[in-house]
């Protein structure tokens, strides 16, 4: 499967292909490489904001301080890197928009930009102000956000040419359970994750050759089923055992997982625009 | 001598018998996925790298975390960082490993490793002197003038360090174009496989 914008909106060609000539593609298409600059610091500003107010809901970095302590301190920053992105993605996408309305991984990029906002504004920050306590409201958005978000992902994996792109999303995933584990349980999740990991090279590199692309495809899908099998696992003892410096529940730990994923979703799909 | 080593790097190392033989370097730069998969990693990374550093810079300059201490927010912060840079440098090795010339020739690479340098050295200072004096400051809202100008000096490198990197990609300054003489010089556009053009034409 490959979806792209075309398959939605067929006539709107014309007025795609026009963009790139008219204002603001014009006037931004000389100065591209700058406002590329731009959307990839803000896409940093973001991270690092969203990672650590995230984190913080996992119980996990900034413990000495309550959740809603990251809240106020980070909230600005957070804001700017949101406009940022925002923004810069539109100058960019107007100066590029042929190449996006070709491209699935756009799709994915726009469905994660979607729930990332929701699940940002309407779920991880108001949780964050609260210390951890989950409302209904934001319970509502956490099933919207989440649903698109995992939409995207369906779109992501399905996606031919693409779908190599989910591995950023596991490994991430499997960066924040790294974090989130600690002491012995931190120990079984290495003991299994890096054999899996070594016998993945050689699997794709020994046993099937690396140029056999029709032996390798099932292979790579196997073990991303695997890795995913593992780290959700792992994340899913995280999420019912009750850790130092933790301020919610289960859910509140999902939100925190998921608001991360979100985000590292949009950032994997704007770079698989390039490649796909 | 760099350069020889590179030559063998991209050309010789790992590569089998066979007309179509590649080097590992190759292979890496012509694989299906693995490249682009080395790329998008690089850019993730520098989420959580440099995502963070800017939370314990913005901490210095005392614009972010004025209740917290210096130290909380480095201490729980900075192994993150850490964790992010060492993911950051092994993508990035693997990125200059597939294609090792073309990054020697790129006045944006090179550019690029000398603000790293500056970026490193200024961590230096910061933990061999700025640092020493940290019990006394630890818990200002507004650090001294030391760590804010570190702070800030890191906060620069970085931005010029991601800019660099993401200008890299594109041929502006290639060799083989041409370029004014101190380009052709910054990039030793003579010894490259492109050669060095002047601006006005001329084969050089």
């Amino acid at each position: 499967m490959s979806l792209n914008l075309e398959q939605f909106w067929p006539h709107a060609r014309p007025w795609v292909e026009s963009l790139a000539t008219s204002f603001p593609g014009k006037i931004i298409k000389p100065q591209f490489a700058w406002w590329e600059v731009g959307h990839i610091l803000s896409l940093i500003t973001l991270g690092g904001t969203t990672i650590l107010m995230n984190l913080r809901l996992l119980g996990v970095g900034l413990t000495q301080e309550p959740p809603s302590e990251l809240y106020r301190n980070l909230r600005f920053w957070q804001n700017v890197g949101v406009i940022g992105i925002v923004v810069t993605g539109i100058l960019i996408g107007s100066a590029n928009a042929e190449r996006l309305y070709d491209s699935a991984a756009f799709i994915v990029k726009m469905l994660a930009l979607i729930a990332g906002i929701i699940l940002t504004y309407g779920v991880s920050r108001p949780v964050a102000r609260d210390d951890g306590a989950v409302g209904l409201a934001a319970k509502i958005w956490f099933a919207v956000g989440g649903a698109i978000f995992l939409l995207g992902l369906w779109i992501f994996a399905t996606s031919e040419l693409i779908n190599p792109g989910v591995f950023h999303i596991i490994t991430a995933a499997g960066f924040i359970v790294l974090f989130a584990v600690a002491g012995r349980g931190r120990l079984i999740y290495l003991g299994v994750l890096i054999p899996l990991i070594v016998l993945q090279y050689i699997w794709t590199h020994v046993i099937v050759k690396a140029d056999d692309y029709a032996h390798l495809t099932p292979v790579n899908k196997t073990f991303a089923v695997i890795f995913t099998a593992w780290i959700a696992g792992t994340a899913l003892v995280q999420l019912f055992r009750a850790g130092r410096g933790e301020s919610g529940g289960p859910l509140t730990k999902i939100i925190g997982y998921v608001t991360i994923l979100v985000w590292v979703m949009g950032a994997a799909a704007g770079r698989w625009i390039a490649f796909a | 001598m760099i350069r020889a080593i590179l030559v063998w790097l991209q050309t010789e190392l790992g590569k089998g018998s066979g007309d179509t033989a590649q080097s590992w370097s190759e292979a890496l730069l012509g694989s299906l996925n693995f490249w682009g998969l080395v790329e998008g990693s690089h850019l993730i990374g520098l989420m959580l790298f440099a995502g963070t550093i800017l939370v314990v810079d913005l901490r210095l300059l005392g614009v972010t975390f004025r209740r917290t201490p210096v130290s909380v927010v480095s201490d729980k912060v900075l192994p993150l960082t850490v964790f992010g840079f060492i993911f950051v440098v092994i993508t990035g090795l693997a990125l200059f490993y597939a294609k090792p010339l073309f990054y020697y020739h790129n006045i944006w690479f090179r550019v690029k490793m000398i603000v790293l340098a500056i970026a490193l050295i200024n961590i230096l200072v910061f933990h061999s002197r700025i640092q020493k004096t940290q019990g006394s400051w630890d818990s200002d809202a507004k650090p001294p003038t030391g760590a804010r100008t570190a702070a800030a000096l890191s906060l620069l490198t970085w931005l010029a360090v991601i800019t660099c990197g993401r200008f890299i990609a594109y041929d502006w300054f290639e060799c083989g174009k041409p370029q004014p003489a101190f380009i052709n010089w910054a990039e030793e556009c003579k010894v490259s496989e492109k050669g060095a053009v002047t601006l006005g034409g001329q084969h050089l």
